[in-house]
């Protein structure tokens, strides 16, 4: 392959004539990278204030336990991206349908884990595989987007007819269908954003993503009338609009959301300091903050300028994915970064927005910073995929 | 033009994302740059626990230093409110805890929400204060307290606290001035929260305990602690820390020796008055016939027709229902209360003892058993002499006398010829009853009872209508206010202090009345006159008031301070029930006593403040002061055969140098046996600085019944008869269904020796 390489003319008359510019292996957007190592850096760090001091029921404090499976899963997590930026994302796209098929299959399995109340009542989102578990909702945002990418970018037209828009609704809808029973409304979320994203720079009409919206509510509303969602995240949604509830278990939810914004606003503009946090460092006040709300512990120790410092390298990542679109020879590498630029920024937006209460509290996990071996994997394998539109751009 | 459109799109997104993060941005400043203080502040507050701490009441003492009312420290058991808001674990806990307790589970339940199991509708509010522990008993032994420490597990969020508990170690003495405490009432709940009361707290409700209250209460303390997740503490902030600071000590005047000598005297007057019936015809009460006059007089009538057409028999043996008075005994120098009675009194360890409210009411009844009205007399929860409502009858005598030499009417030396009746001379003779008018015209004397006759007098100065308490002198003198000027005998009367407050440190005082035509045209308005009564004040009126019966009405404390006044030769005082204010926590002293010596006086009531100074020249205070020593020593008058004074035969023999003045208020329907006795003296010389008032309802005449209270009680003040002595009292007698336990006087020598002569 590489060869092939090397044989080939550059496209245009910049650079290094004879060694070829368009080689993939030198033309890695290394901004993108840095800024998504620094945001996996600072997530360590936060995962390890947010829980050195905690303690499960009964246990000693954690410790460093999740920092250290963290790393694990970001080293296994780069690994994954350089196999998904090897190879080209042509050949990922002509494989997307198997990948597609494994992600149905083990939703479905995850599904019927749940009827079985394999959990004992409680909801099971994962495989166990040994020390390790893995999330199919997790893993689905990647196949989800190669499958709807490959279909839709499969006609080359400008515009998405009505009928190519429905198939790939149901592509996006089946999976999606199979979040919501497990139930997981919160995973369910990103595909759709992504399907937003994806179809309106394929060319959809407004009134397409208008139908994927009243879908989505539609589905959603019914699922939480049919009694298929449970308790815990009917009322969690409850709770948003009702703060100051009487009913104790509404307390209960709201506890973990107040305390958030609680840890956040006490930051204050500089925050208290690394493991200076009362709440964050001191308290059990925010269940999960680790992976739930990471975003209150930044808050907390390093105030407002922490917090726009990580947003201001989400805002770099999505300024260079949507670069990348831009620069994209093709329509497929154009809507698989548009369709990552619309799940990462629905998720980075939706867990902020949470953690300072501008949203219902949903269990999305913060890209690259919360604690999550599926997430981070899945993510670092779009950053592959992305890379691979990058670094195949010339050819 | 593809590459075009797919920016365009690709535009959009990057909109979406800046207007989204731009959002996140917003939201971030204002939680972190605006609220951040007020977010650390209330997390601040969530993470601490404020334990309050109460202050120590102040104490009451009286005028030797005797504590009439002092705290006890009790334990009280209280539960954390978070760990009985599920129904379920409360019932569960005070179940376990009604054993231990001694409490119904029930009584429990109600301390949470008060209408637990209550029939609807309930309209009981939450009495305790959700921001300290709920308290589930108080005062509980040290054995209670360890059995539950013990099982501590057993019973979460159980814990115990020190308060106080009010007492009264000399009750039920001098009751209605110490007063009582009792939980704060919803209409005053506001005003006491925001003076830093708390919401579960017991506050002074009557008397000296109410009136002082605000010196009395102290200031809360507080503790804030830091705890942890868990609710444990962690360390005291200190910087939030603030001492409670206890109350000041209240010194009263109140002498306790005087104070239960004078109840002692008036219960048993009463009680005398009320066992052991008159003889009518020794009486000079029952009224000769008025049909009768040209007989006469000659016939003495023993029936009444009253204004509604019942008859009235009179039965020859008179008994009194004396059921309540009131005693004041006074210091006419500095104006300083010595002694204050009104009976029937209680015992204020009642409002203390946690008794159901169903014995309240069985021993302070508010209605009669069948829900009508309580007869006012019985009434126990009103201290007489300053909520008195009561006509002077002639104990007004001498400051008509002030009045009418004040304002030039009489000289000492007029004389005025009392032919036993007086007729009005300012009123057309035609308009008068006796001539077919409407207008009463004439004023009698009282029955003599030997002639039958209205008593004449004869020819009598100031002196001796004072002496020999002429009706017919005063009547005269009452339409000469009259003619003179309607208001001049009212202006005359507010100089002594009626018709206004006195101003002593006690509540409820009331400030009588003394008519004028807006308080006459007021009382037929609202009923309490009969409707045929003219709406406003009429010479009749006047002259009524000249003799203290009719509409002028007034409380035994302002009686007792116009006396005063004659006594310390013009000085109108404010009386004081207080001596002296103490700076919290004075040390006790012996048993019972308080070391006042120890203590530091933060405010002296020593000085009397003199609220008005009357004009009192030697020609017209020396004829008065005249006039009330013959009411005790004598001589009467002789005008066909000699008159004795009122008190001439009661205080014969009397080594206590005092002047006086008896006086009998007509009660309802002139009958005789609801005539109230008055009494009112002072000391005349620098070594009896006493002024006494004795008010006994319905109880005969003024030298009968309140003249012996007098009597006894200046002897007791001069030392010249033992008293008892007064110890601390002994345990409440919760089974008692007595208010008060009763009170006699161990020698009753001193009240015999009435002469039974009317006022």
């Amino acid at each position: 392959m590489t060869l092939a390489f090397l044989r080939r003319k550059p496209d245009r008359g910049l650079g290094n004539i004879h060694a070829s510019a368009s080689a993939p292996s030198r033309n890695i957007d290394w901004v993108l990278m840095t800024a998504v190592a620094l945001l996996s850096v600072i997530g360590l760090f936060i995962i390890y204030s947010a829980s050195y001091s905690k303690a499960p029921i009964g246990g000693s404090p954690y410790g460093f336990f999740f920092v250290t499976r963290q790393q694990v899963f970001l080293i296994f997590a780069v690994i994954v991206m350089a196999v998904v930026m090897y190879f080209d994302y042509e050949w990922w796209r002509d494989r997307a349908n198997f990948f597609y098929g494994v992600t149905v299959v083990s939703l479905v399995l995850i599904l019927m884990l749940n009827v079985l109340n394999v959990g004992d009542g409680r909801t099971v989102l994962s495989f166990d595989v040994g020390p390790i578990n893995v999330q199919p909702a997790e893993i689905a945002k990647f196949t989800i987007l190669l499958a709807l990418v490959a279909f839709i970018s499969d006609e080359r037209s400008e515009h998405l007819d009505y009928h190519r828009f429905v198939i790939g609704l149901v592509l996006v809808g089946v999976p999606v269908l199979l979040m919501i029973l497990q139930p997981d409304l919160g995973s369910a979320t990103v595909p759709l954003a992504m399907m937003v994203g994806v179809t309106w720079v394929a060319g959809a009409k407004l009134r397409y993503l208008l139908m994927i919206f009243g879908l989505s509510v539609a589905t959603i509303g019914a699922a939480l009338l049919s009694g298929f969602v449970n308790d815990y995240q009917l009322n969690r949604f409850a709770v948003f609009f009702d703060q100051d509830s009487s009913d104790q278990r509404l307390r209960d939810v709201a506890y973990q959301g107040r305390n958030a914004i609680r840890a956040l606003a006490t930051g204050g503009l500089t925050g208290r300091g690394w493991l200076e946090g009362p709440i964050t460092n001191a308290s059990k006040d925010i269940p999960v903050q680790w992976a739930d709300f990471p975003f209150s512990a930044v808050g907390e120790q390093f105030g407002m300028v922490g917090g726009l410092v990580v947003i201001a390298l989400f805002s770099v990542v999505l300024a260079r994915i949507w670069r990348i679109a831009q620069l994209s020879k093709d329509m497929t590498g154009t809507l698989i970064c548009a369709g990552v630029f619309s799940m990462m920024l629905w998720q980075a937006f939706q867990n902020i927005a949470m953690t300072v209460g501008v949203m219902p509290i949903t269990g999305l996990p913060l890209p690259f910073i919360s604690y999550g071996g599926s997430g981070i994997v899945t993510y670092f394998a779009l950053m592959g995929l992305v890379q691979n539109v990058h670094m195949r751009r010339y050819r | 033009m593809a590459i075009d459109r797919r920016t365009k799109r690709l535009s959009v997104l990057a909109t979406v994302s800046l207007v989204l993060f731009g959002l996140l941005g917003v939201r971030l400043w204002f939680l972190q740059g605006v609220q951040a203080d007020e977010f650390r502040q209330r997390v601040a507050a969530a993470k601490t626990r404020t334990v309050y701490i109460a202050p120590e009441r102040g104490r009451v003492f009286d005028a030797d230093g005797r504590i009439l009312a002092g705290n006890r420290r009790m334990l009280t058991v209280t539960v954390d409110w978070s760990v009985v808001r599920l129904k379920k674990n409360r019932l569960a806990l005070f179940t376990r805890l009604s054993g231990p307790l001694k409490t119904p589970v029930d009584d429990l339940m109600r301390r949470y929400d008060p209408c637990y199991n209550l029939p609807k509708p309930c309209n009981e509010g939450q009495r305790y204060d959700t921001l300290l522990p709920l308290p589930l008993k108080e005062d509980v032994s040290e054995e209670v307290v360890a059995f539950l420490m013990e099982r501590s597990e057993d019973y979460p969020g159980i814990d115990v606290v020190e308060q106080y508990r009010r007492v009264y170690p000399y009750a039920p003495l001098a009751s209605h001035v110490i007063g009582y405490m009792g939980a704060i009432t919803r209409d005053n709940l506001e005003t006491y929260l925001a003076q830093g009361y708390k919401r579960n707290e017991r506050v002074g409700q009557f008397g000296v305990e109410l009136s002082l209250e605000r010196e009395l209460h102290g200031q809360w303390g507080k503790r804030v602690y830091e705890i942890d997740a868990s609710g444990a503490v962690v360390r005291e902030l200190d910087e939030f820390r603030i001492e409670p600071v206890a109350g000041f000590d209240v010194q009263l005047s109140i002498d306790l020796d005087i104070q239960q000598y004078a109840e002692q005297a008036l219960e048993t007057s009463l009680r005398l008055r009320r066992y052991l019936p008159e003889d009518l015809t020794q009486l000079d009460s029952a009224p000769h016939n008025p049909l009768d006059r040209n007989n006469q007089f000659l016939t003495r009538i023993y029936q009444r027709t009253l204004p509604d057409g019942t008859k009235v028999d009179y039965p020859q043996w008179v008994q009194h229902k004396a059921p309540a008075g009131s005693v004041v005994v006074m210091n006419h120098n500095n104006g300083q209360l010595v002694a204050m009675a009104s009976y029937p009194t209680f015992d204020n360890r009642w409002m203390e003892a946690g008794i159901s409210g169903d014995k309240f009411q069985q021993l302070f009844p508010s209605k009669n058993p069948d829900g009508s009205n309580l007869d006012p007399d019985l009434s126990i929860l009103v201290n007489r002499a300053v909520s008195g409502n009561y006509n002077l009858g002639s104990t007004i005598k001498p400051f008509i006398a002030w009045a009418a030499m004040h304002a030039g009417i009489i000289t000492r030396d007029t004389v005025h010829l009392d032919e036993g009746e007086y007729i009005l001379t300012s009123i057309d003779p035609a308009d008068c009853q006796q001539n077919g008018g409407i207008a009463r015209c004439i004023f009698k004397n009282a029955t003599n009872k030997n002639t039958l006759r209205p008593s004449k007098y004869g020819p009598v100065t100031v002196s001796d209508a004072l002496a020999v308490s002429s009706d017919t002198f005063f009547y005269k003198l009452g339409e000469e206010f009259y003619v003179r000027d309607r208001q001049l005998l009212k202006s005359e009367l507010e100089r002594f202090g009626f018709g206004s407050v006195s101003g002593v440190q006690l509540p409820f005082e009331w400030k009588g009345r003394i008519p004028d035509n807006d308080v006459k045209k007021a009382l037929v308005e609202r009923g309490v006159l009969d409707p045929s009564e003219v709406p406003r004040l009429t010479v009749g009126d006047n002259v009524q008031v000249a003799i203290g019966q009719g509409l002028m009405a007034a409380t035994p404390l302002q009686i007792a301070n116009a006396y005063a006044t004659l006594a310390n030769g013009g000085l109108l005082l404010q009386p004081s029930i207080v001596k002296n204010i103490y700076a919290p926590l004075t040390p006790d002293g012996l048993p019972g006593f308080a070391d006042l010596a120890a203590g530091t006086v933060v405010m002296s009531y020593a000085e009397p403040v003199v609220r008005d100074e009357l004009e009192m020249p030697p020609e017209v205070l020396d004829p008065i002061i005249e006039g009330l020593t013959r009411v005790i020593r004598g001589p009467g008058v002789r005008y066909d055969f000699y008159h004795a004074t009122t008190g001439q035969r009661l205080f014969r023999g009397f080594t206590v140098d005092i002047a006086g003045k008896t006086g009998t208020a007509q009660g309802a329907a002139n009958l005789p046996w609801n005539d109230s006795s008055v009494f009112g003296a002072f000391g005349l010389g620098p070594d009896v600085p006493f002024t006494t008032l004795a008010y006994l309802e319905k109880s005969g005449y003024g030298s009968k019944a309140a003249a012996p209270v007098a009597k006894c009680l200046y002897l007791a003040l001069t030392g010249q008869i033992r008293i008892d002595p007064v110890y601390v009292s002994d345990p409440l007698d919760i089974s008692s269904n007595l208010p008060a336990p009763p009170m006699i006087l161990s020698n009753r020598s001193c009240l015999d020796g009435s002469a039974g002569i009317r006022d």
